[in-house]
This record gives structure tokens, sequence and C-alpha cells, in this order.
């Protein structure tokens, strides 16, 4: 007799399948059940909300980056005699490439809304006083390490535009007291741009600007599960507590629909604004007037003032007042120790928030109507 | 805050009615809620620390009646996840609800170490001995292209006959030849502004002085005569770096303007307008009898009031 049919009574009433045999075996030995519950049973104060979906936006953003620039790789050459041809190649003759490099194209272009949207709402919630600071502070790291990755990945292509903006880009960081010329010159790999500057802006874009990234937000995320999330800036204790969710599902859901919006909206501008090449890189721009990416034209028509006129306006303009804001930023929650969080009883935040907003849009909207007076 | 431990007994005003099966945290206070009482086999009742009275080692005594207790609903388990199951930092810091400390034996060969901290620096001293040498070779490497010899070459960059009138700027471009450490010789395209100028407009550049360049160690290389009429100007604009170009400006008239930054200059390459910290940069130029223009094709710092040449 089947030696199966000989004592049926030792069977158990479910026969566990494969995959939960594998599940059991690897749960077994590295506490999957557990990690996966600590994952998605993290309490959030006062319940799901949409404005706290741009952190997973980000990260989800940050995975298609390293997947389409992965794929980019394949046939892009990092050389002055090949960059160009080879992003051309990528957009003419690859079967969807013109689609990939425009979703990492706008892919960057999306990043810096959501990190700006993040800060924003990080900012206005006053989520970065107590005991959040170190939180801020890697936020703030990660923030320029999203700009550096825009302006590094600006001249890989080695077309006019990109050769213009990193020509004008490391001008300015020339202008830093004592190190601007060793910095400038470090960047450039030499005195004017060529190959040594696009090898050294590859290896960051790829290479270290990647791993950076990656520790930093490792870290960001260790710090944000550490502070648990600061949850809402008004309500009573029983009402935030009343309300109080897991971040699964209802959070999930919340990012994950968010997460679809940006996909959608990215793959629509790949679509409908594919990636265009002006002419290969030359000091001689012809008749093209160098511009910086949309998200830098109104720090590009701020340097247009008069007050940043002349080599101490410069000086203002180019150093002083990037460095004075980000100091301004690191230093926010170690000045700001009011622990009162309510975005309505703080006016200077909210002011200051409006006035640079105001700025930006103003001075965005500025340099595109100057374009038409170039001409 | 009261600690009641786990498996202490738990007494009633009038009775003990079990001992503590579990302890409820709240998830926003990082305090203990509740107790979970385990009523000697009558199932589990949840009861509020509000009616706890006292505790000590081994006994919570609670303020009520054990009826009252006894009349609280049964505890539901399934409303609850344990502190390894959800991701709340230092929920367990306030309590001291193990019942004594969990230990595990010192290996027998860790007992006699006596210089922990020394063994520790040490592996610092280490780590730095193997950082220490390969810095400065790593920071020579990456340096190694920063710094070139400056290129004092004459470069034909085109005849004066296309030159139609006199203070005007006009565009010369040219292909200059660069080879870069590895990198098969290329051309790459250039361009520099050439001017001729009317006695007027050669006053206002040289303002009565020749133009003296020089090279890296300061020995004079060139000298622009005053009086030659021939005036080349970079094509690189002294704000920032970007290429600039001869426009019809409505106030202003026939400008060099650049176009990023708003800079405006005159047909003597000094600033009119606009961010600019110095003039245009005229270069060493020569014109032979045929008319062949020539120019050194320097370079100079953007964005300093003073000329510093980089090329």
């Amino acid at each position: 007799m089947d030696s199966k049919h000989s004592s049926p009574a030792a069977l158990p009433d479910h026969q566990p399948s494969t995959i939960e045999k594998l599940v059991a075996f690897l749960d077994e030995r590295v506490g999957l059940k557990e990690m996966q519950a600590k994952m998605l049973n993290e309490p959030i104060p006062g319940g799901s909300r949409w404005a706290y979906v741009f952190g997973s936006i980000l990260l989800f953003i940050f995975a298609m980056q390293a997947v389409t620039g992965t794929l980019l790789m394949f046939y892009y050459v990092p050389t002055t005699d090949h960059a160009y041809d080879s992003t051309q190649y990528i957009i003419h003759d690859v079967d969807y490439g013109w689609f990939l490099l425009g979703y990492h194209f706008w892919g960057s272009s999306a990043m810096v809304v959501c990190v700006v949207a993040h800060m924003s709402q990080v900012f206005l919630w006053g989520a970065y006083k107590k005991p959040r600071e170190l939180l801020w502070l890697v936020g703030l790291a990660l923030f320029g390490i999203v700009i550096t990755f825009g302006f590094t990945g600006y001249l890989l292509p080695w077309d006019q535009r990109a050769f213009w903006a990193t020509t004008v880009g490391v001008e300015i960081l020339d202008k830093t007291p004592i190190v601007g010329d060793f910095i400038a010159r470090f960047l450039k790999g030499g005195p004017t741009p060529g190959q040594m500057t696009l090898s050294r802006f590859f290896v960051l874009h790829v290479m270290i600007l990647p791993a950076a990234l990656m520790a930093l937000a490792g870290l960001h995320l260790f710090l944000f599960r550490v502070a648990a999330p600061a949850g809402p800036f008004s309500g009573t204790k029983e009402e935030i507590k009343a309300k109080t969710d897991y971040f699964f599902p209802r959070q999930i859901w919340k990012d994950m629909v968010g997460m679809a919006f940006v996909f959608a909206g990215i793959c629509a501008l790949a679509l409908w604004e594919p990636v265009v090449l002006l002419d290969q890189a030359a000091p001689d721009p012809g008749d093209y007037h160098p511009e910086p990416e949309w998200y830098f034209l109104f720090y590009f028509q701020l340097l247009r003032l008069k007050i940043f006129a002349g080599e101490f306006g410069q000086f203002l303009g180019a150093v002083a007042l990037p460095v004075v804001f980000m100091a301004l930023l690191v230093a926010l929650p170690f000045f700001d120790k009011d622990p009162e969080r309510n975005i309505f009883k703080r006016p200077i935040a909210l002011i200051s928030w409006i006035a640079i907003m105001v700025v930006i849009v103003l001075f965005t909207v500025a340099s595109v109507i100057n374009r038409e007076f170039l001409d | 805050m009261l600690q009641p431990k786990l498996k202490s007994k738990v007494r009633c005003t009038d009775l003990d009615i079990g001992e503590v099966s579990k302890v409820v945290l709240d998830p926003l206070s990082h305090e203990i809620s509740h107790i979970v009482v385990s009523m000697n086999g009558n199932g589990e009742r949840q009861v509020a620390m509000g009616h706890v009275q006292a505790v000590t080692e081994d006994l919570v005594q609670l303020g009520t009646p054990s009826r009252d207790i006894l009349a609280l609903p049964p505890f539901k388990r399934e409303d609850y996840v344990t502190t390894h199951e959800v991701e709340i930092s230092h929920l367990e810091d306030n309590i001291h609800v193990t019942p004594g400390e969990v230990l595990v034996p010192l290996p027998d060969l860790e007992k006699s170490v006596k210089r922990r901290t020394f063994f520790m620096n040490f592996t610092h001293v280490i780590g730095f001995l193997i950082g220490l040498p390969i810095a400065y070779p790593i920071l020579r490497y990456l340096m190694k292209p920063m710094y070139a010899d400056f290129d004092n070459q004459w470069l034909n960059v085109g005849n004066v006959s296309k030159i139609k009138k006199e203070d005007v700027g006009v565009q010369f471009e040219y292909k200059k030849k660069m080879k870069e450490a590895y990198m098969p010789e290329y051309e790459v395209e250039k361009n520099v502004w050439v001017v001729r100028a009317t006695p007027e407009l050669l006053e206002k550049v040289y303002q009565g002085k020749d133009e003296e360049f020089h090279d890296a160690k300061g020995t004079v290389i060139w000298t622009n005569k005053k009086e030659m009429p021939y005036i080349a100007f970079s094509g690189k604009c002294p704000h920032l770096g970007c290429a600039y170009k001869w426009r019809n400006h409505k106030a202003l008239g026939p400008v060099f303007l650049c176009p990023c930054h708003l800079s405006i200059y005159d047909a003597a390459g000094n600033v009119l307008d606009g961010p600019a910290p110095r003039g245009l940069d005229a270069l060493p130029v020569r014109v032979s009898a045929s008319g062949e223009v020539e120019v050194i094709d320097m370079e100079f710092k953007a964005g300093t009031k003073a000329q510093v040449r980089i090329v």
C-alpha cells in the first residue's frame, strides 16, 4: 500500500503550497513576517493624508530614475566625440530610446517639483521641530544631492544647452571666496569645459550621487522611523488618537495613487514634449541664447538684477544668497524652538514661505517674458 | 508612573482576582494605559490604570471591588498587536514590565581582557594609517588635469574685408584645434568680435596707452598698439562666461549684449548696463598686409573686476 495512504490521520488539514513553504522557510531564518508587520504597522498620528505622499513619491521617482538611467547607459558614451552622437542614437535609432530618455529627463523635473513640495509640507506643518532636527538636516543634504543630480545630468548629452548651463554654473561656483578657483578647476578638470569635465560629471551623476542619495535616503527613512511621523499641527490628543491609523493600508493607498499620477504625468511629458537636442556643444553658441533648466530660471533671472552687478554684487548673488538661504534652512530647527506647529499661528514662517514662492514664480515668469526681447 | 509587573497578583478591595497577563501601552504618550488581568480561569479582563491604587514588587492593588472587574467585557486579543509587530520607536523606554533582567554569560576569553579602550583606539590608528597614505595620491590623481600651461599661439580668424563699417562689432568664427589628454585631436568652433575703430573709439579703448599682454611668468609677449585700428574681443562675456552678440538696443543703440544676464557693452567694450564687473576682454591682435586677422586666443576668468587669465 502507498505509504501516503497508510496513515491518513497523520496528514494535516491543509497541505502548505510551495510558496507558503518558501515563505515559512525565509520567515524562520530572517523574520520576514515581523519585518513586514513593522514596516506596515506604523501609526500615523491623526491618520493618513494626501499631504504626506511626497516622500514616498520621491522614493518612487528615484527608483525610476535609477532604472531609466541604467538603461540609458547601455548606449550612452561619455566622451566629447561620442556623447552627442550616442544620445542622438538613443533618441532616433534605439527602440523606445526617445521614451526612456524623455522619462529620465522629465523625471528629473518631477523630482525637483516633489522635493520642493515635500520640503514645503514639512516646513508648513512645523515637522522640522524637535525631535526631528536631524531628519530635517539629512533632508536638506538630499535636496542638495537632487540639485547636483540635475546639474551634472544636464551636461551629459553634450549639446549647446548642456555646455552653456555647465559653463555658467561652474563660473558661479568659481565666485566662492578662496576655494572657488580650485572648485571650478576641480569640477571642470581643467581651465575650460572638455572631456575631463564630461568624465567628472558622468562619474558624479552615475556613481557618486546615486550612492550618496541611497545612503542618505536610508538614513532619512531610519531617522523618520525613529522619530515617528509628526502628525497634524492642530487638534487635541483625543481627536488625533481617534483618527490615527497605520501606514498600511490608507496611507499606502494614497501614496500609490500619487505615484500613479506622477508616473502618468512624466509619461505624458515624455510623449508630448520629447527631448530634442540642440547642436553639439561648442564654445560658439551661434544663435542659441543660453538658458538653464526651467527650475533654475528664477535664479538665472535673479542674477540679472542690478544689486548683483559688479564683483561684489556677483559674490552676493552667486555665493552669499544661496549659502545664506541654505544656512538659514540648516539653522531653522535650532533657532525656531517654539513648539507651536500650527502654520496659522506662525506668521513669520507663513509669510516667508509665501514670499519665497512668489519670488520664484515671478522671476520664472519674468525670465520667460525676457526671452522675446532677446531676438 | 506605576510599573505593574507581569505575573504580579491582582488584588481587589475584597479579594485576589488573578494575575497580570499583559500590559497595554498608549502609542502616543508611551505610558501604560491598561493591564490585562487573567481571572483565575474566568478569562481575561482589561483594567484601566485609573483603577490601580498601588503597585508593589509582586502585587497590584486595585481600588475597585471584584464584581466590578468581573462585570467588565472579556479582553479582546484581536484588537491589539504586540510591540514586535508595530513600528513605534521608544515605546518600551518608559516601561519596566520584564520580570527581572535577561542575561547571557560572558565568554571566558573575554573575562581577562583589560585593555579594551587601547584596542578600540588601536583600530582607529590602523584605519588612519591606511587612509592617510592614499589621501594624497588620490588628491593628486584627481587634480592632474586642472592646471595647464597657457597657449600663446597666434590663430588666424578671418579677413578684415568682412568688416564693412567702423565701430561695429563683427563676429569672426573660427576653428581651433584642441588636444586633450588621450583624446584624438579635434576642432572646436570659437568666435571673437572684431571692431574696426575710429580714432575716437580707439581713444576710449586704450586711453592713450598701449595694452601689454603677459605670459604666466609675467614677461610681455605682445603689445596692442594704441594706433592700430582693429580691436578683437574675446567671445566670452566677462560676467559669467556666456556668449554675447552685437544687437540694436532700443535706448542705447547698437551694443554688445549678452542674452544670459543682460550685460551691455559699447563698441569699445565698456560696460553700459547690466551685472558685468568689467568690460569686454581685448585679445592680442595683429593684421597682416593682406588683411588676415590673427589673435592669441586667451581666456579670462569671468566675474572678476581684474582680468585673470586662465587659458
